[in-house]
C-alpha cells in the first residue's frame, strides 16, 4: 500500500486528474472515455521529441549520481548489481507504427514514472543528505509526468485511445535495503538503456 | 431431620478437607513441568520467543519457579546456551521469554527445550527439576526463498564497537561465495556447506547510511550473482555534558546540556537521541524537544530543592545524569537596564543603572568596569534594584566606556551579560606649556626665526586645541609686542625679526582656556659662534650624545636634529645637569647622515650652540662610484681624477678610494697591492686613505699596452658597487716622435696640392699642353722603320690653313648640355675649341704646326676620299688609348693588321658609323669640344673627317649615363662626315 501511496497514487492523479483528488481511482479503468478538458498542443509530437531527449541527456548523470550514492561495491560492480535486468519491464518496438509506439510509450512511462517514485522515496529515507540525487530525482519524474501527459494527448487526440493496460514498477516497500538499492540500480540502468531507443525512435 | 443434615454436611466437609489434602501431597509429589512450548522467530531482532505454560500449577496459587532452558543450533547435540529464567508462576499463565542470537536465525536450524522446578518457600523441600519438554525446531531456511544466495540479518542496528555476526546461505555448494566489507573481503567460519558465518568484531562507524556487507558467488570466474547486506552501525550514545539548570524569573528554570554526538542513523533506523527531564521530588517528566535545553515549569513555590535526571536515549542505550540544587542558588540574573551617566563634567560621573526585580529584599552584586584611554578600572558594588555609583578621576574630554553586570549576593551563581554604555567628559584648558623649539637663519638686517612646537598629548590638551597664540615681545623695546593666534593643527610658524632681543611666548587653546606659556628668548646676534663639527656613530638604537656642561646657569639642553627625508626639525630637551643623551627613533634611516646640534638653554631661555655632531645610525658602502677622467695618457703613464665625486651625499662617510688596475703583467706596480676581485679574477689594488685626494697618477705603464682600471670609494661598510673597469691603452713610444715628423709633411704635401690644384691651369699648358709635339712621339721612330713614303710629317711652313669659319655658339645650350662639365665648359667659352684644332693666326702667335697623320683606324673603304684631313685633337685621350699607341709593339702588330679586318671588330651597333675615334674618348670631357653643329670640311684639305656628330646635338643634353658612350648620342641611320 506504501507504493500507491508515494508513487502510484500521484502518478494516477497526474493521469486521471479529471476525476478530481477525491474520487477512487481504478489502476486501469476500462471505460476509460477519450474525453481531455483541454486541447492538445499541436505540435505534441515535437514535444514529446524534445522530452525524451531531455530525459536522454540526463538518463546517464542520474545512473551515475545514482550508483554513487549507495557506495561500494555498486560503482564497481555495475554489470552484477545494476545490469538492466527487469524482467517485467514493458516491451518496446522501434519499427511499430506511431500508434503502437505511442502505446508502449505509455506502458514504459507509467512504469518508470512508479518505479522513480518508490526511488525517490526509499533515497530521501535512506540519503537524506543527497540532496542533488533527490533533485535529478524530482526533476526526472517532472519532466516523465509531462511526457505521459502529451503521450496520453496525442494517443487520445489522433488515435483516440482512451485506454491503456500498463504495469507498474515493482514495490520494494518490504525489501531490505540492500535490495532496495540494488532494484533502484537495476531500474536506472534499464531507463539510462530504454530512454536512449526511445529517443532514437521517435 | 435435622440431625440428619448436620450429619451430612459434617461429612461432607471432612471428605472435602481430605480430597484437598490429597490433592496437595499430590502436588508435592509431582513435578510442575512446562508444557506448550512455542517458539518463534523476531528477524528483525534475531531473536527466538519462547511461550509456554506450567501444568499441575494448583488453582490460585502463585509458586516462584525456576525454568532452565537449553538452546541448541544445528542439532540437538549441540548446545549453544542454557539458561535459568525465575518467575512467579499462576495458574493457567502462559509465560513469556526471548533470546537473542548473535547468529542471524535464517542460517542455522535452533532447537529449544526447558524444564522447571519450584523455587518457592511455601513448598516443602526437596524439590525435584521437571522432566525436559521435547526438543522444539526453529528453521528459517526453509522459507527464505528461490535465491542462490542469501546474507544475513537484514538492517541490523548495532551500536559502533560491538560484535556482529553476519552470515551467508548459498543454495548450491558448488558456488565458490566470497565476501566483503566496503570492499575488503572477510574471512568466516563454515557452519555447513551451505552456511558460513563471519564475526566482525568491533565495528566502526563508517557512514550514518549504513554500511554495505556483500557476497559474491561464483563458479570459476563467471559471477552467479552478488546480495548483500546494509549493516546500521551507530554512534555510541554519549553522557550529556554541561548539565546545568538555573532561573531567571523564579517561575522558569532552563536546563541546557551539551548533547555531544548525534547518534541519528539513515533510513529512520535510527532517529537522534531524545531527552529526557524527570525531576524526582516532584516525580514529574518532561520530554524535552530541543536536544541541548528545556525549560522546566517551576509550579510550587515551596518547593527549593530539586533533583533532576537528564536521560538521553536512542535504540541501542540510555545514558543520564543528575543534579542537585537549591533554587535559589541557581539564580541567573536578567541584565541590568537603563545604563545612564548623570552629572558629567571634566574630571566626574555618575553612573546609574536598575536591575530586574526578583524577589522582596534581594541584594545584587554588581560589578562595573571602566575602560577608557587604553586603561581598564573595574569596581564591585552592593545595590537593592536602582544601582548608582561614582565614577571619579576621570581625565577631562576622554571617551568612556562603563559597563555593569550583577549577579545574587547571597547565592553568587553567574554574572549577567554585560549592560554598557559610552560617554565623554567634559573638556579642561590644557594641563602644560607646548613644547616649543625654534631654528635662526641671521640675514643681513634681520633673523628668520621659524618656531616649531609639539602638539600636546591628550593627557594634557584636556580638549581638542583649536589656535596657538604667539606672542613675540621686543626686549629691548618693551612697549612692543606682536601677538598671533595660529589655527591648529599648525606646528609651525615663520617670524622675522629685526636685530633686536625678543622673547617668545606660545600657548595652546581649546575651548575652555590657554595652556601656560612656553618662553623662548631669541637674541640680538644669534649663532654667530663657529663650532667645529664632530664625527659620531650611531647604533641600531639611535645616537649616543655627549657634550661639555655650558659654563654659567643652564636650565637646560637642547638637541636638535633634521629627520629625513622629510626634512622636519626635530628637537630633544635634557634637563640641565645632564650631558649625554640618546637619541633613539625609528625615523632614523640606515645611511642617512644625521646632524645634531647641542644647545645649551641660560636662565634668560636663551639658546647657545654648544656643539655639533654628525652620523650614521648605519653607515652603508658608497651607493656610486666616481665617474673617473684619465688625463695625461703617455705610453709610461695617466692620470685617474675624480674631481666632481662629492663625499658629503654618501651613506656612509668616505674613507677614502680603491683603484684597482688590471694588466697582462702579473706583477703589481709598485705602491699596487695584489688583490682577488669577487668573480675571482687577480689585479692590482691602490688604496687611497684621503678621502679629499680624488687623482692619482699611474705610472711606471708599458708602452702600446693595454690596461684596465676601476675606481670605488669605501665607507666603514665596505665599498662602492662594483662597475666594469676602463678600459686605456697606453701609447707607442715613438708614435709622438713620428707625429712630429709626419704632420709637417702631411701639411706640406697639402699645401703643394692646394698650390697646384689653383695653378691647375697653368701645369696643364705647362707639363701637358693638349695638343702634343708630334716631333716629341714615338710614332715617329715606327713611321721612319716602316719607311713609308706616303706617311710624312708636315712641316709647319708646308702647310697652308684652312679657312675657318667661327661659329657661334649660344651659351645656354653649352651650358645645358654641359652642365657638369663646368671647368670645361667654361674653357669652351673663353676659348673654342676649333681654336684647338686649327689654331689661328689670333690665338696662335708664332708658327703652329700643322700636323697630318692617320687614323689606324679609320675605315678607308667606308670613308669619303681624300687622304689627309684636319685632325680635332683632344685635349686629352683615354689613357688605355695612349699606351695602345705610345708602345712601339702595340703600334706595329696594328700597323700589320688588315685595316678591313679591324672594321669586324666594331660592334654590330655601330656597323653603320665610318668612324671610331680613337683619341677621343666620348667619356672624356673633349667630346664637349665637339662643335655642336656640323661643320662642313674643306674638300681640298688633306684632313680626313674623323667625327661623327649626332644630328640631335641640339635636344635636350643626355645624362650621366648616356655620357657613357658617344655611340648612344648617335643616330645610326645618320652619318656625319
Amino acid at each position: 500500500m506504501k507504493v500507491l501511496a508515494a508513487g502510484v497514487v500521484p502518478l494516477l492523479l497526474v493521469l486521471h486528474w479529471r476525476h478530481g483528488a477525491g474520487s477512487p481511482l481504478p489502476i486501469t479503468p476500462v471505460n476509460a472515455t477519450c474525453a481531455i478538458r483541454h486541447p492538445c498542443h499541436n505540435n505534441l509530437m515535437n514535444q514529446i521529441r524534445s522530452q525524451l531527449a531531455q530525459l536522454n541527456g540526463s538518463a546517464n548523470a542520474l545512473f551515475i549520481l545514482y550508483y554513487t550514492a549507495q557506495g561500494e561495491p555498486f560503482p564497481n560492480n555495475l554489470d552484477k548489481l545494476c545490469g538492466p535486468n527487469v524482467t517485467d519491464f514493458p516491451p518496446f518496438h522501434a519499427n511499430g507504427t506511431e500508434k503502437a509506439k505511442l502505446v508502449e510509450l505509455y506502458r514504459i512511462v507509467v512504469y518508470l514514472g512508479t518505479s522513480l517514485g518508490n526511488i525517490t522515496r526509499d533515497q530521501k529515507i535512506l540519503n537524506p543528505s543527497a540532496l542533488s540525487l533527490h533533485s535529478k530525482l524530482n526533476a526526472t519524474a517532472d519532466i516523465l509526468r509531462g511526457l505521459l501527459s502529451n503521450v496520453l494527448c496525442r494517443l487520445c487526440s489522433k488515435y483516440h485511445v482512451g485506454h491503456v493496460d500498463v504495469t507498474y514498477g515493482p514495490d520494494t516497500s518490504g525489501k531490505d535495503v540492500f535490495q532496495k538499492k540494488k532494484l533502484g540500480c537495476q531500474l536506472l540502468g534499464k531507463y539510462k538503456e530504454t530512454i536512449a531507443v526511445l529517443a532514437q525512435a521517435f | 431431620m435435622a440431625l440428619f443434615v448436620v450429619f451430612q454436611t459434617t461429612f461432607f466437609l471432612t471428605l472435602l478437607s481430605l480430597r484437598t489434602y490429597q490433592s496437595e501431597v499430590l502436588a508435592e509429589r509431582l513435578p510442575l513441568t512446562p508444557v506448550s512450548l512455542k517458539v518463534s522467530t523476531n528477524s528483525i531482532r534475531q531473536s527466538l520467543h519462547l511461550q509456554w505454560t506450567v501444568h499441575n500449577l494448583p488453582y490460585h496459587q502463585e509458586l516462584k519457579m525456576v525454568f532452565q532452558i537449553q538452546i541448541s543450533r544445528i542439532e540437538t547435540s549441540n548446545v549453544i546456551w542454557v539458561g535459568n529464567y525465575s518467575t512467579t508462576v499462576k495458574w493457567n499463565q502462559v509465560l513469556h521469554w526471548s533470546w537473542e542470537s548473535e547468529l542471524p536465525l535464517e542460517c542455522a536450524t535452533h532447537f529449544v527445550r526447558i524444564k522447571s522446578v519450584i523455587d518457592d518457600a511455601s513448598f516443602p523441600e526437596p524439590n525435584f527439576w521437571s522432566n525436559w519438554s521435547s526438543w522444539e525446531e526453529v528453521s528459517v531456511q526453509d522459507s527464505l526463498g528461490q535465491s542462490i544466495l542469501f546474507v544475513f540479518p537484514k538492517d541490523k542496528l548495532v551500536e559502533e564497537g560491538s560484535n556482529v555476526t553476519i552470515c551467508y546461505v548459498s543454495r548450491n555448494i558448488q558456488n565458490n561465495v566470497s565476501c566483503y566489507l566496503e570492499g575488503k573481503q572477510i574471512h568466516g567460519e563454515q557452519l555447513d556447506p551451505h552456511v558460513t558465518a563471519f564475526n566482525l568484531n568491533s565495528v566502526p562507524f563508517i557512514r550514518n547510511r549504513g554500511t554495505n556487507i556483500y557476497c559474491e558467488a561464483s563458479q570459476g570466474n563467471v559471477s552467479k550473482g552478488i546480495e548483500g547486506i546494509v549493516l546500521f552501525v551507530s554512534k555510541v550514545l554519549e553522557e550529556p555534558k554541561d548539565f546545568s539548570c538555573e532561573t531567571q524569573d523564579f517561575k522558569t528554570l532552563h536546563c541546557t546540556w551539551d548533547p555531544g554526538t548525534d547518534t541519528a542513523l539513515g533510513w529512520s533506523k535510527q532517529p537522534s537521541q531524545s531527552y529526557t527531564l524527570f525531576e524526582s521530588f516532584s516525580g514529574e517528566k518532561k520530554l524535552c524537544t530541543h536536544k541541548n535545553w528545556c525549560n522546566w515549569q517551576i509550579t510550587q513555590d515551596s518547593q527549593e530543592m530539586y533533583n533532576f535526571t537528564l536521560i538521553a536515549e536512542n535504540y541501542l542505550r540510555k545514558r543520564s545524569v543528575n543534579i542537585l540544587f537549591n533554587l535559589t542558588h541557581r539564580v541567573y540574573l536578567m541584565n541590568p537596564f537603563s545604563v545612564n551617566f548623570e552629572n558629567v563634567n571634566a574630571t566626574n560621573a555618575i553612573m546609574t543603572w536598575k536591575v530586574h526585580s526578583m524577589r522582596n529584599n534581594f541584594t545584587y552584586l554588581c560589578q562595573i568596569e571602566l575602560h577608557g584611554e587604553g586603561k581598564m578600572m573595574q569596581y564591585d558594588v552592593s545595590v537593592n534594584v536602582n544601582g548608582e555609583y561614582f565614577l571619579s578621576e576621570l581625565e577631562p574630554a576622554t571617551e568612556y566606556m562603563a559597563r555593569v553586570r550583577c549577579a545574587d549576593a547571597s547565592h553568587f551563581w553567574k554574572w549577567t551579560e554585560w549592560s554598557g554604555q559610552n560617554f565623554t567628559t567634559l573638556e579642561a584648558a590644557p594641563s602644560e606649556a607646548p613644547d616649543v623649539w625654534r631654528s635662526v637663519n641671521s640675514e643681513p638686517g634681520n633673523h628668520t626665526v621659524t618656531l616649531f612646537w609639539k602638539p600636546l598629548s591628550k593627557l594634557h590638551a584636556n580638549g581638542k586645541i583649536l589656535f596657538y597664540n604667539v606672542v613675540v615681545e621686543n626686549l629691548d623695546k618693551p612697549s612692543r609686542s606682536e601677538l598671533r593666534s595660529i589655527p591648529a593643527p599648525a606646528n609651525s610658524t615663520k617670524l622675522i625679526l629685526d636685530k633686536c632681543s625678543y622673547q617668545i611666548c606660545v600657548t595652546a587653546n581649546n575651548s575652555v582656556g590657554a595652556s601656560p606659556a612656553s618662553i623662548i628668548v631669541i637674541s640680538a646676534d644669534p649663532e654667530n659662534k663657529e663650532v667645529e663639527e664632530e664625527r659620531i656613530a650611531g647604533t641600531e638604537g639611535g645616537f649616543s650624545l655627549s657634550w661639555k656642561p655650558q659654563p654659567g646657569d643652564v636650565i637646560g639642553y637642547v638637541v636638535d636634529w633634521c629627520d629625513h627625508p622629510q626634512d622636519v626639525l626635530q628637537w630633544k630637551n635634557v634637563g640641565p645637569n645632564t650631558t649625554s643623551t640618546v637619541i633613539s627613533t625609528d625615523a632614523f634611516r640606515p645611511g642617512v647622515r644625521y646632524d645634531f646640534r647641542i644647545y645649551g638653554l641660560s636662565t634668560k631661555r636663551i639658546a647657545c650652540l654648544l656643539e655639533k655632531k654628525t652620523g650614521y645610525s648605519q653607515e652603508l658602502a658608497p651607493s656610486d662610484n666616481p665617474h673617473v677622467l684619465v688625463d695625461m695618457l703617455t705610453s709610461h703613464s695617466f692620470t685617474l681624477s675624480w674631481k666632481d665625486y662629492s663625499t658629503e651625499s654618501q651613506p656612509g662617510f668616505i674613507q677614502g678610494y680603491h683603484v684597482y688596475l688590471k694588466s697582462k703583467a702579473r706583477q703589481c706596480h709598485p705602491r699596487f697591492q695584489k688583490a682577488v676581485l669577487s668573480d675571482g679574477s687577480e689585479c692590482c689594488k691602490y688604496t687611497i686613505d684621503n678621502p679629499e685626494e680624488k687623482a692619482l697618477i699611474v705610472d711606471n705603464l708599458k708602452p702600446e699596452s693595454f690596461y684596465e682600471f676601476f675606481v670605488t670609494p669605501f665607507t666603514s661598510a665596505g665599498e662602492g658597487p662594483n662597475a666594469t673597469f676602463t678600459k686605456v691603452t697606453t701609447p707607442d713610444e715613438h708614435s709622438s716622435m713620428l707625429i712630429r715628423i709626419l704632420l709637417p709633411m702631411v701639411f706640406c704635401v697639402l699645401l703643394i696640392m692646394i698650390v697646384c690644384y689653383l695653378k691647375s691651369q697653368w701645369i696643364k699648358e705647362t707639363c701637358y699642353p693638349d695638343i702634343p709635339d708630334p716631333y716629341k712621339s714615338s710614332i715617329l721612330s715606327l713611321i721612319k722603320f716602316k719607311e713609308n713614303p706616303h706617311l710624312t710629317i708636315m712641316n709647319v711652313s708646308d702647310c697652308i690653313p684652312d679657312a675657318i669659319e667661327v661659329v657661334s655658339k649660344p651659351e645656354g645650350t653649352k651650358i645645358q648640355l654641359l652642365g657638369t662639365r663646368k671647368s670645361l665648359t667654361e674653357t669652351e667659352l673663353t676659348k673654342p675649341n676649333y681654336l684647338y684644332l686649327l689654331p689661328t693666326e689670333k690665338n696662335h702667335s708664332g708658327p703652329g704646326p700643322c700636323i697630318c697623320f692617320e687614323n689606324f683606324t679609320y675605315n678607308q673603304a667606308a670613308s669619303d676620299a681624300g687622304s689627309c684631313g684636319h685632325v680635332p685633337v683632344p685635349p686629352k685621350a683615354p689613357p688605355s688609348m695612349l699606351g695602345l699607341m705610345t708602345s712601339p709593339e702595340n703600334v706595329l702588330k696594328a700597323l700589320e693588321k688588315n685595316y678591313m679586318n679591324s672594321l669586324g671588330e666594331v660592334p654590330a651597333g655601330e656597323t653603320s658609323l665610318n668612324y671610331v675615334s680613337q683619341l677621343a674618348s666620348p667619356m672624356s670631357g673633349d667630346k664637349d669640344s665637339l662643335p655642336t653643329n656640323p661643320v662642313e670640311p674643306p674638300h681640298c684639305s688633306e684632313y680626313k673627317m674623323q667625327m661623327a656628330v649626332p644630328l640631335r646635338l641640339a635636344l635636350p643634353p643626355p645624362t650621366e649615363n648616356s655620357s657613357l658612350s658617344s655611340i648612344t648620342l648617335l643616330d645610326p641611320g645618320e652619318h656625319y662626315r
